[in-house]
């Protein structure tokens, strides 16, 4: 089994986080998408989301790992009700809830179910979120959060990226077909990476984590922000409106990421962009 | 999509203290998913129902699937696959990887 959190399945994932696990609705049930198989699309069992209830550091916590592989780890009707429900049960329960995030978004070919199920389950997260239930995001790999998912992930109270992570609404392809190769190159890796990144996520505060590409870092991560939850206040949700007020005006007309990774005290490009999370988080720190 | 179902001989299942069900891979390009169930009944016979999104190669999904009910014995176990056009050596693995799992307590 591969030690790389980027590399591995959702289902690796969560037996190298976790204590213990025990599957909610698990693959001879089979639970799957109705709408698939109409297009000739082969289904999965799990419809691309592993979900259960969880030991994380001797911690409870129900736990939900997207399949990224599978339709893009996309969000169809099935798999929203199940994300929907694990993040009720939190809620109900009082046990905080760690999302493994894999997917770009809602699953097209599922239309308005898939539409309306992210919506339920963005509903569910703001229902832990008025109870105080902690909801936490983990983004390790370069599928990364988009679209509906994108959007999800930052409703939640925590977010732990590595630096392989990618967290966006459109992806790259989409916004250069709309805003032109000119204003952004989606060939450019570098790039899509210094603007949707880990790393520079982390830098705005979008990532409250930065951990290493590995199961026991992103674990050790999980079991800090457990006990923790991020009130949502009409006074927080201005401070970050202002917060972002201020990110545009500094540096929304920059083209160059460089200039951002420099305004936040990283003296040295190269030094940064080859430093693990740790050495980063103390490069970021020096400002 | 091709779809079948069959039914292959195949030595019974020795090892009763496993698990209830196993599996391997994921639904992705080049890829596909095993699932293997043990049935009340030890019996005779590995049963296999494969969905593929590659249409036209049931010989060799035949050939795969028969070759490993002789070499593993899996009687008195359902296989269910979800293909996205893994080759057959992947496929060999696969359900070695599967198996595998079920097996072991």
């Amino acid at each position: 089994m591969s030690s790389l959190f980027h590399e591995q399945t959702a289902r690796q994932r969560i037996a190298s986080i976790v204590d213990s696990f025990t599957e909610f609705l698990p693959p001879p049930e089979r639970v799957m998408s109705p709408y698939l198989p109409q297009l000739d699309i082969p289904v999965s069992f799990d419809d691309g989301l592993v979900i259960g209830r969880a030991k994380i550091g001797g911690k409870p916590v129900y736990l939900a790992a997207q399949v990224g592989q599978f339709v893009g780890g996309s969000v169809g009707e099935v798999h929203g009700a199940k994300l929907t429900g694990i993040l009720k049960a939190a809620a109900r329960d009082g046990i905080p809830c760690v999302l493994i995030v894999e997917s770009g978004g809602v699953r097209l070919h599922e239309g308005s179910s898939g539409e309306i199920a992210i919506s339920e389950a963005m509903r569910a997260v703001f229902e832990c979120r008025a109870k105080r239930v902690p909801t936490i995001a983990v983004i390790g790999s370069d599928i990364g959060a988009y679209g509906g998912m994108g959007i999800l992930t930052t409703c939640c109270d925590f977010r732990i990226m590595t630096e392989h992570g990618r967290l966006g609404i459109s992806g790259p392809i989409v916004i250069e077909k709309w805003m032109g190769k000119k204003a952004y190159d989606s060939s450019n890796r570098a790039l899509v990476w210094k603007t949707s990144g880990g790393k520079t996520k982390f830098l705005f505060g979008d990532a409250d984590v930065l951990a290493e590409d590995d199961a026991a870092s992103v674990s050790a991560a999980i079991s800090k922000l457990l006990a923790k939850s991020s009130p949502l206040t009409l006074k927080s949700i201005k401070a970050r409106q202002q917060e972002l007020e201020k990110r545009l005006k500094a540096f929304g007309k920059t083209s160059d990421p460089d200039v951002i990774w420099k305004a936040h005290g990283l003296a040295s490009i190269a030094e940064a962009s080859l430093a693990n999370a740790k050495e980063f988080a103390a490069l970021a720190k020096k400002k | 999509m091709e779809k079948f179902a069959k039914s292959f001989s195949s030595k019974p299942l020795a090892w009763p203290r496993g698990k209830q069900w196993a599996l391997a891979g994921v639904v992705g390009s080049g890829n596909l998913e095993v699932l293997i169930e043990r049935n009340s009944k030890t019996t005779d016979q590995m049963e296999c129902i494969v969905e593929s999104s590659i249409p036209g190669y049931k010989s060799s999904w035949l050939a795969a699937l028969g070759d490993f009910a002789a070499n593993y014995p899996s009687g008195g176990t359902k296989v269910t696959i979800h293909d996205q056009g893994a080759d057959p050596i992947v496929v060999t693995f696969r359900l070695r990887q599967a198996y595998d799992h079920l097996i072991k307590p």
